[in-house]
This record gives structure tokens, C-alpha cells and sequence, in this order.
């Protein structure tokens, strides 16, 4: 068909989900990747969101009704370099990542709130990561209300290569007045005090450092660790101090690096694999959710991905297009639990779902991409996150003004 | 998905056929078939359903097999092209294949060519056999994993409808096969034409609804609203003219699927072409939710597990429409089945 048919179209898609409702968080709409559904003591149902960056810090909005979600409460970062990308909650306990953009700024690290009052929420103690060699935290998880496990650089550690200065390290939060570490680790050769050489730079040269550190009460002796451009690596933490790699998984490369998220599927012997896509037009295409075989935890085996559609139909529409968050499963009663669905965000690819009941043949079976968000320097949606309630009330964040979207499946 | 695939990666959230689901299409496309004779009404119908909310983002395909200019009312474009009606809905004329036309589309969706349509009508031509059609539909190597036929409508006039059915065969099983059944012209033809009609209709398929509509209106929800719930309150078994016959199969206890599988097998392989749409819902044992059913002549449809029975009311009950084949015939087979397997 040529180009300049009628009915070329870049317009919105709306199939199998059917969206509730949209809310630009004030004008602040830009969010990041933490969302986390608290449900408060008078019964409303909380969801917390990071922001992408600065001004804000964090949002709260009560989705006890999904199709008028309404802010509750939203703060301010104490400074413009800062970022809080990430966020958790547990109960009335929650935790927040702040990076900053430079190393040696001040504050970077893990804070604790009592939410127990959403409108109020109040800091129960703040974790220093800063460092003349550290940017902080840029991401956490947090579902056991025990540790916060998290990609943070320290003040003590300095890394061979500027970008890999984020690795694993464990919080101990029982007593949230006092966190305290537990445990840490790096990909060899990213210390410049290992006796290993540094890793290759991959072509996009994204950085050797840790991204999504999951770890599940059902399984806690294991971690599950994306470390960008170093790949996947399964972990043995049973001992927390002296985590140790069971496998490493990697596509990269020949693919572009920015391991981003894993997820393990226990019961199936599953394990789903996220890239982050991170350049603008397709430029780092394809950037994709992986399915691993993980029968032998020890020898995993990528076995499918899930279909993205065409990426001429994409890369021009404005900034970036490919996979990036899914929904984790986290082990918390507010947070639905599937391994026969992924539902993942593809920035201006939008939100899709995929039927993986035959994980060698995965299925795209809902796709939602909203509109450009009125205001977005993209030219395009960018949705960056994705969680799903036990409700099963899907929410979507875009990257720069969007804000929320709530959503239900309807396949 | 098989039994071998859920030992190799078991979820206790997987049945037997896979993901369980909301409702029966799941995730494909709906699918909407209206037939009827020529003169009978269907574009008109089509027309006033487009203009609907309901009607909105509707891909309607035209398929017409060698005739020319009888639907020039609703879109005037030439053979396989695609234009856009407003409303978000576009038209498909494909006097090729259909299958061709609906994979083309799909493709083009997916590449951003065309707009995002959420459902698929398709018109046929007047002296079509709908049986084709369905079996287009029956198979994942078909189109059966991406689409799905939520209802069939037949359209029929009341002034000439009762003469039409009486000397067409095909006519006829264009009603035999119908989920609903739409009298059109009620207020041009005579008083009674209608009632007669009606009651002609109802000897065909008892267990088909019946509507009228004067210029094209009935409620749109009639050409959308899946019909599986409504086809399992058929009860009346009914023998028709061409040796046509429909009964239901009623069994009140779970049945293991190998005894219904292999039953089936044996009745395509033996009687395929006797086998005008078989559907419903199945019983099976070991499974929590209501297995659908479906069978047009020598194709299976997959077979699909819903979450949860209808009311929490269990019990197999599946639609046989047959040629020359009898319902004692099926109920022997399956009771042979049953002792041997």
C-alpha cells in the first residue's frame, strides 16, 4: 500500500483492553518505573508511582474506584539533579530509590516511609549511598517487608568504568528505623580493585551495572539479577553475604544490550526476560521480552520471544519503540499473579499482553497505544511501566506527560 | 496445547486446552456472518448497524463470489480494495478469497495501514452456503486463531422469504444454520406474511431468535452478542426437509474427552460432510470449566476451556445440526466409544 494512502494511520489502538480512565497527575505526568498498590486502613486502595525525574518525587493516587482515580498526595525531590525511579511498598512501609545525575551528589540513596496515613507520608529513615564514585540507587524491589534489595552504587566502591558504578547490595530493613547492608555483588571486572579484567564495551555501551534485583518469598534464597549490558544472572543468596552465581544468560551480543528485568514463572519452569529499549526511532531495535526454559536453573534456555508488530510502523513515530517493564508478579496480596499471561509496556509501542500458556509459541492477545499524551516532547506515547492489581485493574505510566492510565483486560 | 506440553512446563493456572478463558472468542478477532437471499435486506441491515456506536470500528468484508453490483449501495470500490466508511469502520470486496482478504487485512492493521477495526462482518453473497464460510473460521491453519464467529445472522424477507425458502435449498440452510433470524420489509408486505414466515422459520430452527426490522433496525447488539449462550437452550430436536435434522446431546455427567474426541473422529471421518455445525458446551472430565465444542463438516474447531460454568450450572449440552444422521446414532457411537476407550 503507498504511503500516501488515506488510510495510513498512526492512530490509537484499543484491542481487548478497555481503558477506565487517564490522569495527568497535575501536570506532572512524566513517571517512572515504580508502582506499587497499597491498601490503606480506612480500605481505599493506594497506588504509589514514581516519577521519571525531577520535580516531583513521588504520587499517590486512590484507584479504589479505577475509573476516577484521584491524587492523594504528591511530593517534591529536595534537589533538580535527583531522581526517585523506583519505588516499593509493603503494607504501610515504603521504600524509594534517588539516584542523582552525577556522581558525588547529595542526597542519593534508599528512604523508608510510614504511608500509613497516605496523605502524610513520613520518612522513617534515610540509607546514604552517595559517594564520590556513586550515583545512588536507581532501582529497588521490596516485597518481603524484611530487605530492600536494590542496584546502587556505595560510597566505598569504585567502579573500573564510570557507567557500571550500580551493582547488587541487600538492606536489611526489619528494624526500618536502622537499614543497614547485608550483602552486595558485582559483575567481576566491574570493580576497579577486581584482579578480573573489565567486561568488552558493547557497541551502545549502556553499562555493566545491576537493574532489577527480584527476589521472591517463594523462593528466597534466589536472585534474580539484569545487569544491563553484562545479561541475566540467576543467584544463590542463601547465604546474604556471599551471593553466588548459579547461571549467566545473555543476547548481547549480538543484540544491543540493557538486560533490564527477569521474572521467574516457579511453577512452569519459566523464566521471562526483559531489554530496555533506550534510543529514539528504533535505533537499538529489536528490544524484546525473552522466554527462557529453566528447567535447569543452572543451563537456561531461551525457547521464544513475544511478537512486537512492524517496526516501520513505529520508529517514526516518536521516541522510543520496544520492551522495557512487565508486570512481576510481586509477592504481595495487592498484585495479580500469572504465568499464563505477560503484560509488558513498549514505549510508543504501547501496552500488550501475551498469551504464553504455550511458552514456544507466545500470543499477542490485548494491545492498548493511547494517543500522543497532550504535551509529550516525544511526538508519541512512551509507556514505561505496567502494574496489575489482584483486581486484575491493569495501570500504565507514560514517560513524559501522560501520567496514569487504568485499564481493563478484556480477553 | 497438550498434555505433553503441560508436563513439560506445568501451570496449575493452565488446563488442558490451554488458558482458560473469560469467554469463548478469548482474545480473536469477532466475527460477525450475516446471509440472506438476494433482495432480502443485509446491506441495509449492515448500513444502519454501521451508523451505531456499536457499529463503530466494523471491517466489513463483502464477499462476493462472482456477482457484480448487487451491494453497490453500500460501497462502490473495485475488487479487493479497501475504503473507509466513517464512523472508523472500512469495506472489503473480495470476489477472490476470503481468506486472502481477512489475512490481508489483518496484516495491514498491523502495520498501522489501516485503522484499528475491532470487528469483522462479513456480507455474503445472496445464494451463498454460510457452511464454507464457517469452515474458513474452524481451524488454526484457517483463520480460527485469529477470528472468531460470534453469531451468524440470516436475513430474510417477509413478503417473499416463505416462497424463497420453499423452491431454495440453499435458502434454507441458510436458516438451518443461523444463531438468529431477522424478518425484513415487515411493513411493506401483507399482515400476516410475517407470523407466516415466522412460524416457517421456527420449523427450520427452533432454537434460533427471531426479530423483525423495518428498514434495517433491530437492536445492534443482535448482530454482536454471541450466540453460544443462546444455542444452549436449544431442547427441541427438529427433522427438516434435505434430511436436515438438529437434537441436542445431553449428559449430566462429566465425560472423559478421549471418549468425545475419538467419537467425533469417528464421525468425520466416517459422516464429515453429514456434519452441517456441531457446538456447545462439553462437560469434560478433569476440567473446571465448560470445554467448548465445535465442528463444521470435516473441521474441529480447537477446543477451548471457559474459567467458569455458566450460573455454576454443569452438564454437557452440544447442538448436532446433521444430515440423515440421528441422534440415537451419535449417543450408540459415543456409548461404543465409551466401552472400548
Amino acid at each position: 500500500m503507498p504511503a500516501d494512502n488515506p488510510l495510513k494511520s498512526a492512530e490509537p489502538i484499543t484491542w481487548n483492553f478497555k481503558l477506565l480512565a487517564q490522569n495527568d497527575l497535575g501536570g506532572f505526568g512524566g513517571m517512572g518505573e515504580g508502582m506499587s498498590v497499597q491498601i490503606a486502613k480506612d480500605g481505599r486502595r493506594i497506588i504509589w508511582l514514581a516519577h521519571e525525574s525531577a520535580p516531583k518525587n513521588f504520587t499517590a493516587v486512590d484507584v479504589s474506584d479505577p475509573r476516577n482515580p484521584k491524587v492523594v498526595v504528591q511530593t517534591d525531590l529536595p534537589k533538580p539533579y535527583m531522581r526517585s525511579n523506583s519505588l516499593e511498598t509493603v503494607g504501610n512501609i515504603m521504600a524509594v530509590a534517588y539516584q542523582t545525575q552525577k556522581m558525588g551528589q547529595q542526597p542519593a540513596g534508599l528512604e523508608l516511609f510510614d504511608i500509613s496515613a497516605p496523605e502524610k507520608p513520613r520518612s522513617i529513615s534515610f540509607f546514604d549511598c552517595s559517594g564520590a564514585t556513586s550515583r545512588g540507587v536507581h532501582q529497588l524491589w521490596f516485597c518481603d517487608g524484611e530487605y530492600v534489595h536494590m542496584a546502587s552504587g556505595s560510597p566505598d566502591f569504585k567502579p573500573s568504568h564510570p557507567s557500571d558504578d550500580q551493582f547488587y547490595r541487600c538492606i536489611d530493613v526489619r528494624d526500618p528505623s536502622k537499614p543497614r547492608e547485608v550483602g552486595r555483588w558485582w559483575m567481576p571486572g566491574t570493580s576497579a580493585t577486581d584482579n578480573v579484567a573489565p567486561p568488552p564495551r558493547h557497541p551502545l555501551d549502556k553499562g555493566y551495572r545491576a537493574h532489577n534485583t527480584n527476589v521472591y518469598p517463594q523462593r528466597g534464597d534466589r536472585l534474580y539479577l539484569c545487569y544491563i549490558d553484562g545479561g541475566m544472572f540467576v543467584m544463590d543468596i542463601r547465604d546474604k553475604a556471599n551471593p553466588k552465581v548459579i547461571s549467566h544468560w545473555t543476547n548481547s551480543p549480538p543484540y544491543t544490550g540493557f538486560m533490564h528485568t527477569a521474572v521467574p514463572l516457579f511453577d512452569r519452569n519459566l523464566m521471562l526476560v526483559t531489554d530496555e529499549s533506550t534510543e529514539n526511532a528504533g535505533k537499538d531495535w529489536p528490544k524484546l521480552i525473552w522466554i527462557l526454559d529453566m528447567r535447569d536453573e543452572a543451563h537456561p534456555v531461551s525457547i521464544a520471544t513475544c511478537p512486537l508488530p512492524p517496526i516501520d510502523a513505529y520508529k517514526d513515530r516518536g521516541g522510543r519503540f520496544g520492551a522495557h517493564n512487565i508486570h512481576e508478579n510481586a509477592a504481595v496480596p495487592t498484585a495479580w499473579q500469572s504465568d499464563q499471561i505477560v503484560i509488558g509496556t513498549f514505549f510508543n509501542g504501547g501496552l500488550r499482553a501475551y498469551d504464553i500458556s504455550n511458552p514456544y509459541q507466545p500470543k499477542e492477545v490485548a494491545t492498548f497505544v493511547p494517543p500522543p499524551p497532550k504535551g509529550t516532547p516525544a511526538g508519541a506515547v512512551q509507556l514505561n511501566d505496567v502494574f496489575v492489581d489482584e483486581r486484575q485493574i491493569v495501570y500504565t505510566v507514560d514517560r513524559h506527560t501522560g501520567g496514569l492510565y487504568t485499564l481493563e483486560m478484556d480477553f | 496445547m497438550t498434555t505433553a506440553m503441560n508436563q513439560l512446563f506445568p501451570s496449575p493456572a493452565g488446563g488442558r486446552f490451554g488458558r482458560r478463558l473469560k469467554r469463548e472468542r478469548g482474545a480473536r478477532i469477532p466475527v460477525t456472518v450475516i446471509t440472506g437471499f438476494l433482495g432480502a435486506g443485509k446491506t441495509t441491515l449492515l448500513k444502519r448497524f454501521l451508523g451505531t456506536p456499536q457499529g463503530q470500528g466494523t471491517a466489513v468484508v463483502v464477499n462476493e463470489f462472482g456477482a457484480t453490483g448487487i451491494d453497490d449501495a453500500l460501497v462502490r470500490a473495485s475488487a479487493d480494495e479497501t475504503v473507509l466508511l466513517g464512523n472508523g469502520c472500512l469495506c472489503c470486496i473480495t470476489r477472490t478469497d476470503l481468506q486472502q482478504a481477512l489475512r490481508r487485512m489483518v496484516v495491514e492493521r498491523e502495520r498501522g495501514e489501516l485503522p484499528d477495526f475491532g470487528r469483522i462482518v462479513i456480507e455474503t453473497s445472496g445464494l451463498a452456503d454460510p457452511s464454507p464460510i464457517l469452515q474458513t473460521f474452524a481451524t488454526d491453519r484457517a483463520l480460527g486463531g485469529v477470528f472468531h464467529v460470534d453469531v451468524v445472522v440470516t436475513v430474510i424477507d417477509a413478503e417473499s422469504g416463505g416462497a424463497t425458502l420453499g423452491w431454495s435449498a440453499e435458502a434454507r440452510k441458510q436458516v438451518i444454520l443461523a444463531d438468529r433470524l431477522v424478518i425484513t420489509k415487515t411493513d411493506i408486505a401483507a399482515e400476516d406474511a410475517a407470523a407466516t414466515v415466522a412460524a416457517k422459520l421456527r420449523a427450520l430452527n427452533p432454537g434460533a431468535e427471531i426479530l423483525e426490522a423495518v428498514n434495517g433496525e433491530i437492536d445492534p447488539s443482535r448482530l454482536t452478542e454471541p450466540a453460544s449462550d443462546q444455542r444452549n437452550t436449544f431442547v427441541a430436536e427438529a427433522t427438516h426437509s434435505d434430511g436436515i435434522s438438529s437434537f441436542v446431546l445431553i449428559h449430566d455427567r462429566p465425560m472423559p474427552w478421549t471418549v468425545f474426541a475419538k467419537t467425533m473422529d469417528a464421525l468425520m471421518q466416517l459422516r464429515g460432510a453429514d456434519l452441517l455445525r456441531i457446538k456447545g458446551f462439553l462437560d469434560v472430565a478433569g476440567c473446571k470449566g465448560p470445554v467448548i465444542v465445535q465442528f463444521v463438516q470435516h473441521l474441529a474447531h480447537p477446543p477451548v476451556e471457559l474459567e467458569q460454568w455458566p450460573d455454576d450450572i454443569r452438564g454437557t449440552r452440544v447442538v448436532f445440526i446433521t444430515r440423515n444422521i440421528s441422534e440415537a446414532q451419535v449417543r450408540g457411537l459415543l456409548a461404543a466409544m465409551k466401552a472400548l476407550v
